[in-house]
């Protein structure tokens, strides 16, 4: 009891001495606790059979039944499946490009033509999500631009994305297109740190330009890499949803349907499962976290970085 | 569930959150508002509630207890407040914003002494924001809905309108004394009764099928088909000597399943349905049935023939509009009134010699009489409820049995005298208003304009309005040829029963897996990617998914409602 006034006198002196920062910090606190705490009361129904009459306590509790359920239900491997597969692909074909891209935007001398690069691949970013999937759609129609230059080559015209075998490739492809630019940003703020003395330093040694980047550039951003490859395993299941639901049809739930499109078809566009699929909702996030755990003790076995 | 209710019924739900509604009003206000220190500070704290209002709102899916606009306390002798929450009909949305602009409706609040407000739902999102509404207890005094009234009634959101009806629908009351069978299908199997209905007494019950081009026909000398194989050489004919590139177009308009609504009729060809139906009075779903195979073998050599719109699983309105007005389609399904009236005339601007006109719904033997018509019934399960939240429930229920009074009855229909429609030897017709508008409207919008006859509300079809609806001869005829063997689909057609609330959730449960996994492997079938031998797998795995247990269901449903 005595410690515990202890140390609310000591948090009142820092808080009197920081006031500013701790206002400034009071939004982004409020934010998490309204959108990201508060909502967490309402998974409590995945437990429950849920009815809204009775309301979220009033409900009876039905235990696991609803994972049982999910794990049991015919699409639980496809839409696993294709969760942990997009995902994948994009981080195997998504997370090394901006990488690239910063590396080689770090060889260019041409002040000018490397501004001009750097801002047209960003432009995609500010493009809203909805757009770009309006154009990859009209782009990949039958008579789209897609299918055009197919035809230019001597390929059949044909309704791109109403073919399952396409969708993973149009999905990646766009979203590392859309990405690039804006997420090599940060990798060339990380580069500009790297000291100059150590390329000089190499030059004297005789290293050629590719060796540079080899034994310097590359481990001067691995901190920066490992981090932000933590937090992209933490969201791994967190696949672009929006994306998918603008960019899908029926036709192609073989390979495009994931977990999230599930819940929201299941839970408020076609049926009202809410139960059923806040309890898949659940399984996403419980899966998503051990990830997330997982990725952080690795990377400090690998590299000692680790986020927390 | 019939076609016609699927379709013209599809835009039935929804509004935006009202918070948004309440919030940007005050804001607006408030910034008109803004002049001293003091409005300030109070403006400034007014935003600030309703934002956390908002934000918790969001969160919480709930929560927020203020009130919403919706149903305020009628103040004296002023008119009662009604708030009424229903998808924006599309041939309405081109003139109007708000069905509060429909004469119809203007006319209705004065008579009844109400003040009606319609709450609509962003159009293509119309059951995801019935869904979050139901569950955020954003309720409105009332909504207009189509589907599982027992569900709501039994969650506690709508309420029972047996004792209302009796007290303060002496209309509505009288026309359910004077049938009977509108009544069997209007009352749940405990004798309950959950929505203001909307009624089609009349001759006209089938509203749409498949049109054809009748000038190809003429040019290439062909009849119009009736059986399947008749079909398939009119359409070889389109494709090969017309070379048409979708000679049969059916498709995905919004919310519908791949099927479209056009697949179907050659399917119900065979005697079944994609769906669960009445065969011999019990209850069969269509998909495992041995004909459902014979279906698909035919429909993949359309499709590898080239018979069949390649694009069937990806079309959307616009591409379906597209294809017919282009002339890339020889055949497809549309609506007598707000399909052919819009198709023709645009077909015939660009080619004069264009004609459309009504094939019957498909047979596979010549003689046979097609038994699927797509024909509603007397009662389509659509009608206008009343939430747990509606402080007058007498009032509006009032207010709603307005229209099933003589005088109500000729405002849903014909609209206001004078205005709309001029009485000619007892008979409403119809003015230039309407049938000719000076802005250049069709008659559906027009309509629609003006009053609320060629979609579901509330109250009873006129005949004498459909009879002029269809204005042109093609429309004419079609609604007679339709109508020729509407009356088979009463022994085929499973008629509005209800479910207790655990039927339902398994039914829904056990019918939303099969209905999408259905609805894929169509598609597969049909394409070749899933070789017809695999047929009985299909068959395999819908039993896994436990259709008997769904079909259980279904009958013992059944059962009560010829108990009734």
């Amino acid at each position: 009891m005595k410690e515990l006034s202890h140390k609310l006198s000591l948090l009142w002196l820092n808080y009197k001495k920081n006031k500013s920062i701790y206002w400034m910090a009071l939004p982004v606190v409020l934010y998490f606790l309204v959108f990201k705490y508060l909502p967490m009361y309402g998974a409590i129904i995945a437990f429950k059979d849920y009815s809204v009459g009775k309301g979220i306590w009033g409900s009876d509790w039905v235990g696991l039944q609803h994972f049982r359920d999910f794990f049991q239900s015919y699409y639980f491997w496809r839409i696993l499946k294709n969760t942990l597969l997009l995902s994948f692909y994009q981080l195997l074909f998504g997370f090394p490009a901006p990488i690239l891209l910063a590396l080689l935007l770090n060889e260019l001398r041409h002040e000018i033509f490397k501004r001009t690069v750097q801002t047209i691949s960003y432009i995609p970013h500010f493009i809203s999500i909805v757009v770009i999937c309006g154009m990859i759609v009209d782009f990949s129609s039958r008579d789209g631009l897609f299918n055009t230059i197919i035809g230019y080559f001597g390929g059949q015209s044909s309704a791109l994305l109403s073919d399952p075998a396409n969708f993973r490739t149009i999905y990646t492809a766009s979203s590392i297109w859309q990405e690039l630019g804006f997420s090599s940003i940060i990798y060339l703020a990380a580069l500009s740190g790297i000291n100059p003395e150590l390329y000089d330093a190499a030059n004297v040694d005789g290293a050629s330009r590719l060796r540079q980047v080899w034994h310097i550039t590359l481990p001067g951003i691995i901190p920066m890499i490992m981090i932000l490859l933590i937090l992209r395993i933490g969201g791994l299941m967190e696949i672009g949803f929006e994306k998918i639901i603008l960019l899908y049809n029926p036709n192609v739930y073989d390979t495009a349907d994931v977990i999230s499109t599930f819940v929201y078809r299941k839970g408020i566009s076609e049926s009202a499962e809410f139960s059923y699929t806040t309890a898949v909702g659940l399984f996403q996030s419980v899966i998503n976290f051990a990830l997330l755990i997982g990725a952080n003790r690795l990377s400090k076995v690998i590299s000692n970085t680790k986020l927390f | 569930m019939d076609i016609s209710a699927r379709m013209e019924d599809s835009h039935y739900i929804g509004q935006a959150v009202p918070l948004w509604g309440a919030m940007t009003g005050l804001l607006i206000h408030d910034t008109h508002s803004m002049g001293g220190r003091e409005v300030m500070k109070r403006s400034w704290r007014k935003r600030l509630t309703i934002g956390i209002c908002l934000m918790m709102s969001i969160a919480a899916l709930g929560g927020c207890s203020g009130d919403n606009g919706s149903s305020g306390e009628a103040g004296g002798d002023g008119p009662t407040p009604i708030s009424i929450w229903m998808s924006m009909n599309t041939n309405a949305s081109i003139t109007l914003k708000s069905m509060n602009e429909i004469t119809a409706i203007k006319e209705w609040e004065k008579k009844t002494n109400t003040k009606i407000e319609f709450q609509h739902p962003a159009v293509g999102a119309e059951t995801e924001q019935f869904n979050v509404m139901i569950n955020s207890n954003q309720l409105p005094d009332a909504m207009f809905v189509n589907g599982d009234y027992a569900k709501l009634f039994n969650d506690g959101i709508i309420i029972r309108l047996n004792e209302l009806i009796d007290e303060y629908a002496p209309n509505l009351k009288k026309i359910l004394e004077e049938n009977p069978e509108v009544a069997k299908q209007l009352k749940a199997d405990n004798g309950d009764i959950y929505a203001i209905p909307h009624l089609r007494l009349g001759e006209y019950k089938t509203f749409g099928g498949t049109f054809i081009r009748q000038d190809w026909l003429d040019e290439l000398k062909l009849e119009k088909p009736e059986t399947i194989e008749e079909w398939e050489t009119v359409l070889k004919a389109f494709k090969e000597k017309k070379g048409v590139a979708a000679p049969l177009l059916f498709g995905a308009p919004p919310k519908m399943t791949t099927m479209g609504p056009a697949a179907p009729t050659y399917l119900e060809a065979y005697g079944i349905t994609n769906n669960t139906f009445m065969k011999d009075g019990k209850v069969v779903y269509g998909p495992i049935e041995p004909e459902y195979k014979e279906f698909l073998t035919m429909f993949h050599r359309w499709y590898q023939e080239g018979l069949i719109d390649p694009d069937f699983a990806t079309n959307d309105q616009k591409t379906y509009d597209a294809k017919i007005l282009s002339s890339q389609a020889g055949a497809f399904f549309t609506f007598i009134g707000g399909g052919v009236g819009r198709y023709l005339p645009a077909l015939q601007e660009t080619d004069p010699n264009a004609n459309l006109t009504a094939t019957q719904y498909p047979v596979l033997n010549k003689g046979d009489e097609p038994m699927f018509t797509g024909r509603s019934w007397e009662w389509s399960s659509s009608g206008v409820v009343l939430t747990n939240s509606n402080k007058h429930p007498e009032e509006t229920v009032k207010a709603l049995d307005y229209f099933f009074s003589e005088e109500g009855h000729m405002l849903k229909n014909f609209g206001v005298e004078g205005l709309t429609y001029t009485m000619k030897d007892g008979y409403p017709t119809y003015t230039d208003e309407i049938l000719k508008n000076p802005d250049g409207l069709s008659v559906a919008q027009a309509m629609a304009k003006h009053f609320i006859a060629n979609y579901p509300f509330v109250g009873e079809d006129d005949d004498r309005y459909n009879e002029q609806y269809y204005q042109l001869q093609q429309q004419k005829d079609a609604a007679v040829l339709f109508s020729k063997y509407s009356e088979n689909t009463l022994k085929v057609g499973l008629p509005p029963t209800s479910l207790t609330t655990e039927e339902s959730t398994e039914d829904s449960k056990i019918m939303s897996d099969i209905g999408t996994y259905r609805d894929e492997m169509f598609v597969k079938f049909v394409i070749g990617v899933e070789p017809i031998e695999n047929f009985d797998k299909f068959v395999d795995q819908i039993n896994k998914f436990n259709v008997k247990r769904a079909i259980e269901i279904q009958q013992a449903a059944l059962d009560r409602y010829n108990a009734r």
